[in-house]
């Protein structure tokens, strides 16, 4: 029951939003308690789960193919589930002192693409799995057309075929792999993992799979959407694609890729893992040489993401929990980071770092923000992101030591990146700016952020404890790894 | 059989009601006719009726389509009062032939004789010759019947030699010798290969598989628009039904698949490639009719067991969202002085909320976005494909699929655009109800498909 309110009270909310169009700050409002809402229950769900997988609901939808209703959850998906929740009502928030357009319709749609989201980590049969995987897209499609910033046609369009063409490769592969299974045929997770399907039929059905989460995350070389994509999206588009979306193609790759296809993903880990690492690596120069703030911040979501799927693919625990714990430390970070270069815009309105320098003066208080943002992001002790990025490195290491030495190149670079852009902001000759420090609505949106970076930083056991009995269910496939 | 009868005799009742000139009547003269003959065709169901000494089998397929289609030409002639509100003439010949061409839809859904299919061909495609020309004084309107009328002809020519050449082979009209004498058939037989080839490509015509497509562009941009529905949904699943009949029989001997492969792939590159070049919204519908024939085809080239319900449900949700759009189209028409471009439908949805979800529901179900019911009419047939193991071809109509989806979004856009200059949609009750039935129907279908499955 409380797996359903989980989708229906996000879909109940912007039906109502969409029906009365009440101004925006009712608006916001509504959206607001509903994602808090939602907030609650998922953590009374983290509090009360005991470490089993859990099936709520199970029935028959069209029993002809095998699509059957069927929500519940393991402890990767219940963190998937944290994650949305927690970061929508930050989202949502960001829209108090950020506003975009309508306010009735852009929080009906991400409140739309809350629930869909939902129901994507909540699905245990893949078929529900794709439909709602491609009704994510569908707010955000429209979401970004009708309110993105330069070339948003263009850049929309490709994006939402870049997307679809993933999409609609996962329906190619769940048709096939469903069509394998017993007569009566299930797309039921459980039954696709039961399923020993032979090593030749493994192999090229793993590209067909990993190129829908590939180009989702994105990895290296299907990100080509992803730069211009993040940069002239409104910045609540943005904070939902990198930080919610992407997750769905790492989620996926542990549900699809390693339960039903385990040789053909071991087979292939080393072509996946140089092709994340590099694109990791390339990302990160890229960044560096950015002169545009959320075009840096996206290059960096790009390069954070590459690494989590390297480590996922080294195929140990170390690797895939590391992976799956950054999935949230990066989540949270993406929302400040994309909240920090929205609040420069609008001060200096541009995300051009020649106009922006000197600030820190005028504005005392952003600047500590930020500092400890960036602390965040290169992954200093005792912020979230450190045992995230020690477990994937470990687990890089114990699959080929000198991929270690990758992680190291790119934790100097992301260092580097990202306090050159720090100072870039906000420090040099003082410019005298006249605009405002940060208020007190951006301290409530921000102080929160940051002390969950802390909180999860201090005790990553509240999160790795979640994906440690999945993690080791899921490598007992492995067991026969060359 | 009663339903051929009550069908017929409506037809030539509805050309007597012409002499009155009281087109008020017409509509719900046929609706109610039609749906006495739905009723009749469903207290047939669990009796299979073999007619005129076998030539004609109302089995569950053939009745099921014939339900499918007189529900849909329902819907179609609910949309006439509206369309022929300012005809003066000839209102009531429209209304019988498009009749008599549903009786042609009849028999092809129920043929086991080829002498039938050829009867059948004709029958709902001479009425279709003179509707296409409905619009005496458009120029349009008469190149399209002209155009319609002659490469008609060569398809039936077509046909006629394939009929001639299995004749000659068996013997018979009667698909079950035909059948019979396939499975005798050891080494690969050079007369038969021609024979079922040319009665393919003359069944190819009327689906318009590419490169027999040309004439659907112009004929339904040409034709009058409810015309173009009537073609772009009944007479569409009559030509499917028609063949998948055939071929239910022939099956896919590997001369043939060979063939159809070439065909799928053609049509499906073809009809999607040029969807997206046109500006046009009849053109642009009768490319992706193309297209939507191409996965047609790709359905019947796996010929499974379920390929009858597949290609019905395909060819049925697909006429329901063709109906709907097609008279969202007539209204935004109406409200730009005659214009077809797409740019019609801007300003639909501040202007009428309603209609524009609709529409957009409509365009998605086209697309085949997920909940819809052209998704899961898509997927029916992805799964009969990789069932069969046509996995190339299959991953080819994924592809084109996605080509599919920009150019009904892209339309779907329009919608929410604002107006350039101020417009007025004006959506008579009658049609704004069809519209909602259709759109509802598209929805429900598409959240529980198991019902027609």
């Amino acid at each position: 029951m409380v797996l359903l309110a989980l989708v229906l009270i996000p879909l109940i909310a912007a039906v109502l939003l969409l029906a009365l169009r009440p101004a925006a700050a009712t608006a916001r409002g509504l959206a607001l308690t509903s994602s808090l809402l939602t907030l609650a229950l998922t953590l009374w769900l983290w509090y009360t789960w005991n470490g089993t997988a859990v099936t709520a609901i199970n029935h028959d939808w069209v029993p002809a193919w095998g699509m059957r209703l069927v929500l519940g959850y393991s402890g990767i998906g219940l963190l998937m589930l944290v994650l949305t929740a927690v970061l929508f009502p930050f989202i949502i928030g960001t829209g108090y002192k950020q506003p975009v357009g309508n306010g009735a319709l852009v929080n009906a749609l991400l409140l739309f693409c809350q629930a869909a989201l939902f129901g994507v980590f909540m699905a245990q049969n893949a078929f529900l799995f794709y439909i709602f995987f491609e009704l994510t897209l569908l707010p955000i499609f429209f979401l970004l057309l009708r309110w993105g910033g330069e070339h948003k046609r263009s850049i929309t369009i490709r994006f939402f075929l870049y997307t679809l063409l993933g999409g609609l490769a996962l329906l190619f592969s769940i048709a096939y792999v469903t069509l394998q299974t017993p007569v009566p045929h299930s797309a039921d997770f459980t039954a696709l993992a039961a399923l020993d399907l032979p090593m030749d039929v493994q192999l090229w059905l793993f590209w067909a799979m990993f190129l829908a989460f590939a180009i989702k995350m994105p990895i290296f070389p299907f990100h080509s959407w992803q730069p211009e994509t993040y940069t002239m999206a409104p910045t609540q588009g943005t904070m939902v694609l990198s930080a919610v979306m992407g997750k769905m193609g790492i989620y996926g790759i542990v549900v699809f890729l390693f339960t039903i296809l385990p040789e053909g993903s071991a087979h292939w880990r080393h072509v996946v893992v140089g092709l994340s690492l590099f694109g990791a690596i390339y990302a990160a120069v890229i960044a560096f040489r950015q002169d545009n703030f959320k075009r840096l911040v996206a290059y960096s979501s790009m390069s954070h993401m590459g690494l989590m799927c390297a480590a996922l693919f080294a195929l140990n625990t170390y690797g895939i929990s590391g992976g799956l714990y950054q999935t949230f430390a990066h989540g949270v970070l993406m929302v400040c980071l994309f909240y920090i270069a929205g609040m420069m815009h609008q001060r200096v309105g541009s995300h051009h770092f020649a106009q922006m320098g000197g600030m820190k003066s005028a504005m005392p208080r952003l600047a500590l923000l930020f500092m400890l943002v960036v602390g965040n992001a290169i992954a200093m002790p005792l912020t979230q992101s450190f045992p995230g990025e020690w477990l994937m490195f470990t687990g890089l290491w114990r699959m080929e030591p000198w991929l270690a030495l990758a992680g190291v190149v790119l934790i100097v670079l992301g260092a580097i990146y990202m306090l050159y852009a720090y100072q870039r902001v906000l420090l040099g000759p003082d410019r005298s700016h006249t605009a405002p420090d940060a208020d007190g609505e951006e301290h409530f949106l921000l102080v929160p952020l940051i002390a969950i970076c802390f909180l999860v930083g201090l005790f990553p056991n509240l999160v790795l404890q979640l994906v440690d009995a999945p993690v080791q269910q899921l490598l007992n496939s492995f067991t026969s790894l060359p | 059989m009663s339903a051929l009868i009550v069908i017929s005799v409506l037809a030539v009742a509805v050309l007597y009601l012409g002499i009155f000139s009281n087109k008020n009547v017409l509509a719900p003269v046929t609706i109610l006719g039609l749906v006495a003959a739905t009723a009749l065709l469903a207290s047939g169901w669990y009796i299979p009726h073999d007619l005129l000494h076998g030539m004609l089998d109302f089995d569950r397929t053939a009745t099921a389509f014939s339900m499918g289609m007189a529900v849909v030409a329902m819907l179609v002639f609910a949309f006439g009062p509206d369309y022929y509100a300012r005809k003066q003439w000839h209102v009531a010949e429209q209304y019988a032939l498009m009749l008599f061409s549903l009786v042609g839809g009849l028999l092809l859904a129920s043929w086991t004789n080829l002498l039938m299919l050829f009867l059948g061909i004709e029958v709902l495609s001479i009425p279709l010759y003179v509707l296409a020309g409905g619009k005496k004084r458009s120029l349009r309107s008469s190149e399209a019947s002209l155009k319609y009328f002659l490469l008609g002809s060569f398809a039936t020519a077509f046909l006629l030699m394939g009929i001639t050449l299995l004749y000659g082979l068996t013997g018979s009209f009667d698909m079950g010798v035909l059948g019979t004498f396939m499975a005798a058939q050891a080494a690969p037989n050079m007369m038969l290969n021609f024979g079922l080839f040319f009665v393919l490509a003359g069944m190819a015509f009327k689906v318009g598989a590419v490169p027999l497509h040309f004439w659907k562009p112009d004929v339904y941009q040409g034709a009058p628009t409810l015309v173009t529905t009537f073609m772009a949904t009944v007479v569409l699943m009559a030509a499917i039904v028609g063949l998948h009949r055939f071929i239910d029989v022939t099956g896919m001997p590997q001369s043939l698949a060979a063939t159809m492969a070439l065909l799928v792939l053609a049509t499906l590159l073809v009809g999607n490639l040029l969807a997206l070049r046109q500006t046009n919204f009849k053109r642009l519908m009768a490319y992706s009719s193309v297209s939507h024939s191409g996965f047609l085809l790709l359905a019947l080239l796996a010929n499974a067991d379920t390929v009858g319900s597949t290609l019905l449900y395909y060819t049925f949700t697909y006429a329901l969202a063709t109906v709907g759009l097609f008279i969202l189209f007539t209204i935004a028409k109406r409200a730009n002085n005659g214009a077809e471009h797409l740019g019609i439908f801007k300003g639909l949805f501040a202007a009428n909320p309603v209609m524009a979800l609709c529409a957009l529901a409509l365009l998605l179900s086209l697309a085949g976005i997920p909940l819809t019911a052209g998704f899961v009419a898509k997927y029916q047939v992805f799964l009969l494909a990789i069932g069969a193991g046509w996995l190339k071809v299959m991953a080819f109509g994924v592809l084109m699929a996605l080509v599919g989806i920009y150019y009904y979004v892209m339309v779907a856009r329009e919608l929410f655009l604002p107006a350039e200059q101020p417009v007025t949609f004006t959506v008579a009750p009658l049609n704004g109800l069809v519209i909602t039935l259709c759109t509802i129907a598209v929805l429900a279908l598409g959240l529980w498909p198991a019902w027609l499955i």
